[in-house]
């Protein structure tokens, strides 16, 4: 798998324009990965993308995160089920931060209160 | 004056009501098929499709938008739709890379790019005279004729165009014409009018679970050069589409100044 994501970076560093998808994802850094201590709030398996509410510890108390992700088809092939999260769970995700700052990212992997792991976790 | 008002609305309604009560619609036969012919007498016709190509399950783009290997191949534009997208590029780099939209995100790419989603799955459907594509992306329908009927004439402009496919072996040709001139023929790249698709799909010969689509895009206009590119998908047999519905979870709006939002 990261091999995988090693070449599937390399490619989109040689490939000229934006990966074709939903929308462009040249509003996150993709370069820079964060790992967020959170409990999740919400957990919605949607098109066009799955995405994951967490609040974050955070040095000054929790924030709230909106983590996106691909979309459930995708996702069902590394494991992934509408029940994997829910409400109130302990994880430590892995995002690509948004450019902005705010506080929001692109999903890179979990780890599950069970301990499991899902997506590139580390 | 109440009552007036109720004279008012319900001649309005019955006007509707009345064009359902007369004759049903009769399109007449599409140019190249007989009265009896055609997608739309399918009954008799179905043991013929026993005889086309497995192409069964749901097919993910494979190895990136282009297919994978190789260098990246780019479109020659020319004239105009060179200098957009030249002005596309530097207002991008100015950006911080960020791409302006001037539609929602909840509006689909159409074709041919809807063809070369990295992320949502595709369905190949057989039925007498056509073949019909599902996209798991915005949940888009194509249709491709392959009953014998030519391109109508002065296709209105559409997101998926007019296409008409014919089978060569296991091979499906598809020609497409009336393409919307607002859609981009990459990311980026305006075409014009005269935009043509001519796309070979077909099982590939190394592997049956790869399904690989040959297109080559024309444009007198907007390209110096035909495009080719190859796009595979690969097999998920016992997959299946998930549903999109883009407006019930749009977490990435677009703001006035054509930004794309984050929720």
């Amino acid at each position: 798998m990261k091999t995988l994501a090693k070449l599937a970076l390399a490619a989109a560093v040689l490939a000229p324009l934006p990966v074709l998808a939903h929308h462009s994802y040249a509003m996150f850094d993709m370069q820079r990965t964060v790992a967020l201590e959170a409990t999740v709030v919400r957990f919605k398996w949607q098109n066009p993308h799955a995405f994951i509410e967490a609040d974050a510890t955070s040095r000054g108390g929790t924030e709230r995160w909106s983590i996106e992700m691909t979309s459930p088809n995708n996702l069902a092939q590394e494991g992934w089920k509408r029940t994997s999260l829910k409400p109130g769970d302990r994880v430590t995700i892995w995002v690509h931060p948004l450019r902005t700052g705010a506080r929001g990212g692109s999903y890179v992997g979990v780890r599950l209160p069970n301990g499991s792991t899902l997506g590139e976790a580390g | 004056m109440r009552l007036a008002l109720g004279c008012a609305a319900a001649l309005l309604l019955a006007a509707p009501a009345a064009a359902q009560l007369g004759a049903a619609p009769k399109s007449p036969p599409p140019e190249g098929v007989a009265e009896d012919g055609g997608a739309g007498h399918a009954k008799g016709h179905y043991h013929e499709l026993d005889a086309l190509p497995d192409w069964g399950g749901i097919w993910f783009v494979q190895g990136g938008a282009s297919g994978g290997g190789g260098p990246p191949l780019i479109p020659k534009l020319k004239g105009e739709y060179l200098e957009r997208y030249q002005a596309w590029r530097a207002e991008v780099q100015a950006n911080n890379g960020v791409t302006r939209r001037n539609r929602s995100n909840c509006s689909p790419p159409g074709m041919p790019r809807i063809m070369r989603l990295a992320q949502y799955p595709y369905e190949f459907l057989f039925t007498p005279g056509r073949v019909t594509i599902n996209q798991e992306a915005w949940m888009q329908t194509r249709t491709i004729w392959t009953d014998g009927r030519a391109h109508k004439e002065d296709p209105d402009p559409t997101f998926m165009g007019d296409s008409i496919g014919h089978w060569e072996g296991d091979t499906l040709v598809i020609d497409t014409i009336g393409i919307s001139d607002q859609l981009d023929l990459d990311t980026g790249m305006p075409h014009s009018a005269q935009f043509r698709l001519t796309e070979r799909i077909h099982l590939s010969p190394d592997d049956p679970d790869v399904l690989v689509n040959e297109m080559r895009m024309e444009d007198t206009e907007a390209l110096e050069e035909p495009f080719m590119v190859t796009v595979r998908y690969r097999r998920d047999r016992h997959g299946s589409l998930i549903e999109f519905q883009c407006a019930e979870n749009d977490r990435n709006p677009v703001d006035e100044e054509g930004n794309t939002e984050f929720l």
